[in-house]
């Protein structure tokens, strides 16, 4: 009943006219900027961390939730009318939405991206609402041993869980870990891995970091491509939106990636990436239309959408209730958080109740603005998607430019900017995946800060992780994050079930 | 290892071997931190840190030079499309990789980057961005000056004064302050 209570008032706060209009203006921001061809959801903050900087925390955090959502579904009119994946968990609708498209049924593959966003991603916030206040409890019997554990398990299973090669996702992440190290020691307040340079002793700014990795290699990267063949982009149609027949084969899909989407966003490390590619391999394995599949199957689009957009509220889960982040894109959030001086965890929901309840009742919100917004919008979105490249890109090189000044002040910040751009291109190059680094490096002091905590308890004994109840299902879970993922994909690949959709 | 090297194993072995040598320095660098005698030193972590980096790059390379069939999972240098667990099999659906542009254009446009970086501060965001706009639109699209110049300079005028006096965000002046 509390929680009915607490999310009332909520309510109460967030449907307050500037909160509203922060939701609604987050969403359309979000779709503006995840509609650019390239941009997905972690782009899209990281480059609009720094409007958020003078707000109040909770209009700041209203809005950037609200980008995040915008930008998923952004994603998803790029992924269907151009083929273009902002980023890998738009990847399957870049398949299924954009075959459909090519068939005349561009309005019906938006449509039931929108209506299946919409159905999930609210009914994962009613997860989110009733899920949380029990973890907060449960997380109370949590020491130093758990947090440390838990944290270790985020890094792992963001490693374990991509897609490309282990130790390359591996490499990813301690190269964040790296990074996140340099600077002042908080415990002893002694310089760390600055090689000398005094200005590195405040560590190495998380947005300056952010905004380097993901929006200046793809703007250079296109930049450098130069003109080439125009992008095709697929038309709309003068077809329905959605049919009786497409309501009905919509349904299941929507259910069942909800639920599947939900439940792997709550695992820490694991995004919503996952939910919508094991999603797509349900529906498929569903389906009585088995060669409909890579050829505009609605069952395609509409399961992992609703994965992608149910892993969101899921994600929120441990973020909201643990402190930990699950994702890179809930990383930043997270990173937004601290930057306002608020410490999510079961803290929060005692000592700023009102402002993390706000933000969940804007959550509902910003889903209703979704489908209020977007469908009938859809139109002018996809104007955007024939910006030319050149200003597209060079502007967000300005963009970053201006974040990362109104960071530091100084040239040295800058430089950071340029020299993070290149570090990212090379690893980029290298084939090792961008997101991982960025949740290590968010993590790196909490991980930190917790395995010394437990050492010192302990008198350098490890024991405790295997010792206490709680840190020891934390190690079982670990350990089925490891060999999980090895099964599932020996079991997709005996199945064939994954064997036609190569990425190249 | 009579077999020539594929363009993707070259690239994993350029990879790890830099990764190794990024874990070398950084391990080096943690003999710089003075030593406590906490159980936990400040040098723990940077040391565990980089001796990680030593050995995922080892890895990167042993595997590299151990693979003997042409792999098919690997995804050149796009994060952003990489897709599951596929691997190669009949042809299906292909999300294309984006295509890898040359090396020299990259150099430039990253000098280009790198000079607006620097001269953003003692010549001021107004004039610095509308030139460094200017530029890159222009290599891109020399046909279109006039818009580009357009843009250029609407552009920077109108970010500076959303920014300067609706974010209250303060800009560099530069020497037209």
């Amino acid at each position: 009943m509390d929680t009915l209570v607490d999310l009332g008032n909520g309510f109460a706060t967030a449907l307050q006219p500037a909160s509203l209009a922060f939701a609604l203006l987050g969403v359309l921001m979000g779709t503006v900027v995840g509609v650019l061809p390239g941009i997905g959801p972690i782009s899209a903050i990281a480059i609009l961390i720094p409007v958020s900087f003078g707000m109040e925390p909770m209009h700041g955090l209203i809005l950037l939730c609200g980008i995040y959502y915008g930008s998923m579904y952004g994603g998803s009119i790029t992924a269907t009318l151009i083929k273009t994946p902002g980023e890998i968990s738009s990847a399957v609708t870049a398949i299924e939405g954009y075959e459909m498209a090519r068939r005349g049924r561009a309005k019906t593959a938006l449509a039931t991206a929108a209506i299946g966003s919409f159905l999930a991603g609210t009914l994962a916030i009613i997860g989110l609402t009733f899920l949380s206040p029990v973890l907060v409890r449960l997380a109370t019997v949590f020491g130093a041993t758990e947090y440390f554990l838990l944290m270790a398990t985020a890094l792992l299973l963001a490693s374990t869980m991509s897609s490309g090669s282990r130790t390359k996702a591996l490499i990813s992440v301690f190269i964040g870990l790296a990074v996140g190290l340099v600077g002042l020691d908080f415990q002893t307040g002694l310089p760390r891995q600055t090689f000398g340079i005094s200005l590195l002793s405040d560590g190495i700014d998380f947005t300056i970091f952010a905004m380097a990795l993901f929006a200046i290699p793809e703007a250079i990267r296109n930049l450098a491509l130069g003109r080439g063949a125009k992008e095709e982009i697929q038309r709309f149609g003068d077809a329905k939106w959605m049919t009786k027949e497409d309501w009905k084969r919509s349904t299941g899909p929507w259910a069942r990636g909800s639920v599947l989407g939900f439940i792997i966003g709550i695992l820490p490390g694991v995004g919503p990436s996952l939910a919508s590619f094991m999603s797509y391999i349900m529906e498929k394995r569903l389906s009585k239309r088995k060669d409909e599949f890579g050829h505009g199957a609605i069952e395609g689009v509409a399961g992992p959408e609703a994965a992608n957009n149910a892993g969101v509220g899921g994600a929120m889960v441990p973020l909201f209730s643990l402190g930990i982040p699950g994702s890179a894109t809930t990383a930043l959030l997270l990173f937004v958080f601290t930057m306002y001086g608020l410490q999510p965890g079961p803290l929060i929901f005692r000592d700023e109740s009102g402002l993390i309840w706000a933000i969940i009742a804007s959550m509902y919100i910003g889903n209703i603005a979704l489908i209020v917004l977007n469908l009938p919008l859809v139109g002018v979105f996809v104007k955007l998607l024939k910006m030319p490249k050149e200003i597209l890109f060079s502007a967000i090189l300005v963009l970053v430019t201006i974040g990362a000044y109104a960071i530091e002040f100084s040239l040295f910040g800058l430089m950071l900017l340029g020299l993070f751009g290149v570090i990212g291109y090379l690893m980029e190059k290298g084939g090792i995946p961008l997101a991982p680094s960025i949740l290590a490096l968010v993590l790196v002091p909490l991980l930190e800060d917790n395995f010394r905590r437990m050492l010192q308890i302990s008198g350098g004994s490890f024991l405790p992780l295997i010792t206490r109840p709680v840190s020891l299902s934390i190690v079982v879970l670990m350990l089925l994050g490891i060999i999980g993922p090895i099964v599932f994909r020996w079991w997709v690949r005996r199945r064939h079930l994954l064997m036609d959709v190569t990425v190249a | 290892m009579a077999r020539p090297l594929t363009a993707s194993h070259r690239r994993d072995l350029i990879t790890g071997g830099a990764i190794v040598l990024v874990g070398v320095v950084y391990y080096s660098a943690t003999f710089a931190i003075r030593r406590t005698d906490d159980i936990v030193t400040p040098a723990t972590f940077p040391a565990i840190v980089g001796i990680a980096l030593i050995l995922l790059g080892g890895i990167l390379v042993t595997q590299a030079l151990m693979r003997r069939e042409t792999p098919a999972e690997a995804v050149p240098g796009s994060s952003s499309t990489a897709g599951a667990a596929a691997s190669a099999g009949e042809p299906g659906v292909v999300i294309a990789a984006p295509p890898e542009p040359r090396s020299k254009q990259v150099v430039l446009q990253f000098a280009i980057f790198f000079v607006y970086l620097a001269i953003l501060i003692p010549v001021g965001f107004l004039l610095s961005t509308a030139a460094f706009l200017m530029g890159l639109t222009s290599l891109y699209a020399p046909d279109r000056w006039i818009r580009n110049l357009v843009f250029s300079v609407l552009f920077a005028a109108v970010v500076y004064f959303a920014f300067v006096y609706g974010l209250a965000v303060y800009l560099p002046a530069g020497i037209l302050g």
